[in-house]
């Protein structure tokens, strides 16, 4: 509804402030009343309504204009659709700064409130509320247009859009920290308009997969305490076999589209089939793994992509090809993960005192408390 | 219709010199391709040509004046034009035109509209 009113006003705050309006009308009205046979077209005119007397108080803007727009049309599913990835364009414009970006696209898109952001991103709730006035005010100002970029232009602008929509999904599917299965459920439900949008875009197919495959575990990343189950001792069974279907298909047609240059989501997308086609982790397909990995370091080589790659060749070729592996990758000496992994493979090495050097190295370096309390856990179980 | 400043942010130099006659070209070029829809602008002298003023205890106080700009940096204010532009869209696509983006930065930014 928000979407619809932002494309009738063309201004955002104003928009957001009459769908306020309306909600606390409708708050008022429908127990009194009873709620209206189509509550949404109810809230959508009521809020339109509203937006118009908000311009005339302002009157320096043309209130007539928005008067004109039609709004029955705007209960169609598809212009509902229309609207979100509208909105979705302009939250995620390059004229915004990444942050802000992600974080508007929670306040206007997903529906969050200020302080809900501000602890899904760890920020202090006046520096979100600061930035997303400062956001709606550029918006506003320097008239950041409310429109799907045109196809010569798609593929720059999305892969802003899908960074943004990555970003929202992992800080909800976080595996060691709180999770919040709302903005997971909010991240697939834009990469599903997206793939409305562009049904054959292979890195919105990748995104998606990669998205299913991961959300699939949601139920198996944790044990009955609540603490975070690495991926090697899941219970498979508690995978969901449908999200997993679809994802696989996924990177199937995703891979198919884009034969000649690799698309990374796809990429990882594959990487996560493999585990999500494995019956166990012994069973996992370690050469297929390693070879996807090879892949993505020549579409998206990070120092961190080296180290799980060096991981999965632990499993394929033994601990010291893998100890090899990890100690080859540089840049990462002020990340806990590469410590944590030099040690796992020591002490399948047995190498029991280079471990225990190597853990504390690990837990030496600043990182949240959760992470540290999953790595002393994992510490605890080396030594045993 | 809104106006966007263009601010063009780059090398410290004066344009005047024989050695910039490339660049005085692209900019003529920039300010044919771009008619339409420029307001005005202008190209600026170097900044050891600046002076800035400043006037103590707020109007009608004494006049102080300083050699040199308001601020140094590396890349220094050389010109800017004003653009009329449908959103932003369009004005970082004309900005991007601007021979001062390819080797500096171009500030773009919105033209407050006092509705006069």
């Amino acid at each position: 509804m928000l979407a619809t009113l932002v494309r009738l006003t063309g201004d955002l705050q104003l928009a957001e402030d009459a769908v306020q309006d309306a909600t606390l009308r409708a708050l008022e009205r429908w127990p009194r009343d009873g709620v209206p046979a189509e509550p949404r077209a109810w809230l959508t005119l009521t809020a339109r309504r509203r937006a118009v007397d908000l311009l005339r108080r302002e009157s320096a803007r043309p209130a007539k204009e928005v008067l004109a727009m039609p709004v029955d049309d705007a209960t169609e599913p598809e212009t509902v659709r229309d609207d979100q990835l509208r909105l979705l364009f302009t939250c995620c414009h390059p004229a915004l700064a990444h942050e802000t970006q992600v974080a508007l696209a929670l306040k206007v898109l997903c529906g969050l409130s200020v302080d809900e952001i501000a602890e899904a991103l760890v920020v202090p709730p006046e520096t979100m509320a600061k930035r997303l006035t400062r956001a709606r005010q550029k918006i506003a100002r320097a008239r950041i247009p409310y429109r799907v970029p045109a196809d010569h232009e798609l593929p720059d602008r999305l892969r802003g859009v899908l960074a943004t929509v990555y970003l929202l999904f992992t800080e909800g599917d976080d595996p060691i920290g709180e999770a919040r299965p709302a903005l997971v459920d909010e991240a697939v439900r834009l990469t599903r308009l997206l793939r409305e949008l562009m049904p054959g875009e292979p890195s919105v197919l990748g995104l998606l997969a990669l998205e299913l495959l991961s959300d699939a575990r949601r139920d198996a990343r944790r044990d009955a305490a609540g603490h975070p189950v690495l991926l090697a001792d899941q219970d498979r069974t508690r995978w969901r076999p449908d999200l997993v279907g679809e994802g696989i298909e996924l990177v199937g047609e995703g891979l198919r589209r884009s034969p000649d240059v690799p698309d990374p989501y796809v990429v990882q997308a594959a990487i996560a089939a493999c585990h999500a086609l494995a019956p166990t982790w012994a069973d996992t397909d370690w050469a297929a793994v390693v070879s996807w990995y090879d892949v993505l370091l020549t579409v998206a080589g990070t120092p961190v992509v080296a180290l799980n790659r060096a991981a999965a060749v632990a499993e394929r070729d033994g601990p010291a090809a893998g100890l090899a592996a990890v100690e080859a990758v540089v840049g990462l000496e002020r990340y806990p993960l590469w410590h944590a992994s030099r040690a796992e493979l020591l002490t399948r090495l047995g190498d029991r005192a280079g471990a225990r050097r190597a853990w504390d190295a690990a837990l030496a370096l600043p990182q949240e408390e959760g992470r540290a309390a999953q790595l002393r856990r994992r510490a605890e179980v080396c030594r045993k | 219709m809104p106006q966007y400043a263009a601010l063009i942010y780059s090398r410290d130099v004066d344009w005047t010199r024989p050695e910039f006659d490339q660049e005085t070209k692209d900019y003529a070029e920039f300010g044919q391709a771009a008619a339409a829809i420029l307001r005005g602008g202008a190209a600026l002298y170097q900044t050891a040509t600046a002076t800035t003023v400043r006037v103590q205890g707020g109007k009608g106080g004494d006049i102080v004046t300083t050699d040199g700009p308001y601020a140094e940096t590396k890349e220094a204010l050389t010109g800017f034009y004003l653009l009329e532009c449908s959103d932003l869209d369009e004005a970082v696509k004309v900005a991007a035109t601007i021979p001062g983006a390819w080797d500096g930065a171009v500030e773009v930014r919105p033209v407050i509209d006092f509705g006069g």
